[in-house]
């Protein structure tokens, strides 16, 4: 059953394909295009971000030391280990996977607040290992990554562009497939009332442990990439708080529960990020902005732009309810209520 | 094997820095009582009233403990506020999630606006006391260090006083113990919990000013607080004011200590390796909390 909706969906859907895949070929110079390789890599990491906070509401400010792991992880086994580039890639992202395990295992005991403590602790403390373990990670040095490809510069930054572009995809389709997934549903139990869902027999804890390690393993992925694109890791940007918040913010702008949410959300903070560099350098007004636009989202904007656009245009479509919409138990209450006032008359 | 004395040394200093961090995380303890808010901004604040006691002191000559006439109305003026115009706003499903959110938000105002104003360059009080020692059984202490604490117990003692013995007190408390019931007895929670945010911040007015006495302080610095802050009051049992405090003491301890022989940026690790054991172990914390796992 194909309703207008559902078509310009389709359409906005494929408008995007065409638009990313078309960018490098209209930027006009390769920075243009590195901001591009970068805002897909944000796209990567918000996207990662959401299997955890979207489909169970556990927040994790700590998904930027995830990626950074994956960086390090791949960029150590490429310059130390001599691997090469691609399987030292997937490599890294396995054991940051496997790491992930008994970081999760500790985190997700705890619920809200607390587990927010502990990912914000997660990048404290590996900040400091980084910092400090310095004849294995360079230390403040930094840690310089051999390039992948023998390639000029505009070159390097298209294939990478493409790769993040491929990376989002996959992780895309991800989300979208354990999105209509049993498997999903109870994810998305625990994030409506995880007391109820565990009364029920969903095994909420390895439901949680699941998608937290697949999320760190699509986060790491993309740190890997970030590793290989870049070519030189310093801990203070790869431990870096701020880098977990601005999952958040584009995550939570975008909106959580839609599939293209946080990819929305990375393409506005991603380009209002580096309009921000271009415009006030290295002065700490930066800050100031992201402190700014998250307190503004979190006070206004809870649910994201995209459902805001979606409620804006059910305003011109009022004969047709999305058969998708997702429904809290008070709202689908009231809509039962009213169904059997009417069936009594 | 350390000396003796060196050992004896930092005992006393575990001790002092104990009572500090107490304070600090007893601000914690107190938001998250009330609210159910987990307050990132905590050691932003703290940095803030570091900053102005040293910006008074630069510019007006005036004594960082006179400051705190200045910062600490300031704070507690600052809290209320935030706690009625935004925290309220909040929607109580998700406040606990997105309260984390909006004080980091602030958090990182608060430090872009520090850079700003005074640029990232590292800054110190010079204070006429600021390099006089004592000798105690030959340990040497810092009089600055020994200021800090001072303030830190005369601070945690009217806290104490004003929970038990005062009528604000006993609201306060029976707001946190259970907020309808409080209500239901005709005390108006909301503004008792504005006034006990308040009171919070102004713990942080007067732990930043007994931190300016003696640190290099930077507009970031207050990453550096946070983790063991939140590692104190999550061993501690996440609203637990007694727990906050014992695991104050004993984490402020074990990081002085294991300063000798693993130097002071591992030493840091205690309170993460303390964090993380907590979770695994018990999750309501050591000491006292059994609201952390729920919130």
């Amino acid at each position: 059953m194909l309703n207008a909706s559902r078509y310009l969906k389709i359409g906005a859907i494929v408008l995007l394909a065409v638009a990313v895949l078309a960018f490098p070929s209209v930027a006009p110079n390769p920075y243009i295009l590195s901001a591009g390789v970068l805002v897909l890599y944000y796209a990567a990491l918000s996207t990662s971000w959401n299997f955890v906070g979207g489909f169970t509401g556990y927040i994790s400010l700590g998904h930027g030391a995830l990626a950074g792991l994956g960086a390090y992880g791949t960029g150590l086994l490429v310059a130390k280990g001599g691997l090469p580039p691609f399987l030292a890639l997937f490599a890294g992202a396995a054991a940051v996977a496997a790491l992930a395990v008994p970081i999760g295992f500790a985190a997700l005991r705890v619920r809200g607040a607390s587990f927010v403590i502990v990912s914000i602790a997660l990048v404290l403390i590996l900040l400091l290992v980084f910092q400090s373990w310095a004849s294995v990670t360079g230390g403040s040095r930094g840690l310089v990554v051999p390039r992948p490809f023998d390639l000029t510069r505009p070159e390097h930054h298209r294939v990478f562009y493409y790769l993040f572009a491929g990376l989002v995809t996959v992780a895309l389709l991800a989300w979208w497939l354990i999105d209509r997934s049993r498997f999903g549903l109870g994810l998305k139990s625990i994030r409506e009332d995880e007391d109820k869902a565990e009364a029920l027999g969903t095994a909420t804890f390895a439901y949680k442990l699941i998608v937290f390690v697949v999320s760190a393993g699509f986060t790491a992925l993309a740190g890997g990439l970030y590793a290989l694109w870049f070519g030189d890791l310093d801990p203070v940007f790869q431990f870096s708080i701020l880098t977990g918040s601005y999952l958040v913010l584009m995550a939570l702008l975008g909106g959580v529960r839609q599939l293209f949410g946080p990819v929305a959300g990375a393409i506005i903070v991603g380009v209002a990020l580096e309009y921000f560099k271009v415009e006030y350098g290295d002065t700490p007004l930066h800050l100031v902005a992201t402190g700014l636009l998250l307190a503004l989202v979190v006070l206004f904007m809870p649910d994201g732009i995209l459902p805001a656009i979606g409620d804006l245009l059910k305003r011109f479509d009022r004969t047709k309810r999305s058969s998708i919409r997702e429904v809290s138990a008070a709202e689908l209450r009231e809509q039962r209520l009213a169904e059997a006032k009417g069936a009594a008359r | 094997m350390p000396s003796g004395a060196l050992l004896f040394q930092s005992i006393l200093l575990g001790l002092l820095l104990g009572g500090l961090y107490a304070l600090l995380a007893s601000g914690l303890t107190l938001y998250f009582g009330i609210m159910r808010v987990v307050m990132i901004a905590h050691s932003a604040f703290l940095i803030l009233a570091a900053y102005l006691a040293w910006y008074l002191h630069e510019r007006a000559g005036i004594d960082p403990l006179l400051s705190m006439l200045v910062t600490v109305p300031l704070f507690f003026g600052a809290g209320v506020g935030l706690q009625r115009l935004l925290l309220t706003r909040l929607r109580p499903a998700t406040l606990t999630m997105m309260s984390v959110l909006l004080t980091f938000a602030i958090a990182l105002l608060i430090e872009g606006l520090l850079g700003y104003a005074f640029t990232g360059t590292q800054r110190r009080i010079n204070l006429g006391y600021g390099s006089a020692s004592l000798e105690l059984f030959g340990a040497r202490i810092a009089v600055v260090k020994l200021i800090a604490f001072g303030l830190a117990a005369v601070a945690l003692t009217t806290l104490y006083l004003l929970m038990k013995r005062t009528r604000f007190g006993w609201a306060l408390r029976a707001t946190i113990q259970h907020r309808d019931a409080a209500r239901l007895l005709g005390i108006d929670t909301e503004r008792v919990a504005g006034y006990g945010f308040g009171i919070g911040l102004a713990t942080a007015a007067i732990g930043g000013t007994a931190l300016s006495l003696d640190t290099t302080i930077y507009p970031s610095l207050h990453w550096h607080w946070i983790g063991p802050l939140m590692a104190i009051i999550v061993v501690g049992g996440l609203g637990s004011v007694p727990g906050a405090a014992i695991a104050a003491m004993v984490l402020g301890m074990a990081q002085s200590l294991l300063q000798i022989p693993m130097g002071t940026t591992w030493a840091q690790t205690v309170f993460y390796v303390a964090l993380f054991a907590t979770l695994a172990f018990r999750p309501q914390g050591f000491f006292g909390g059994r609201l952390a796992q729920r919130f």
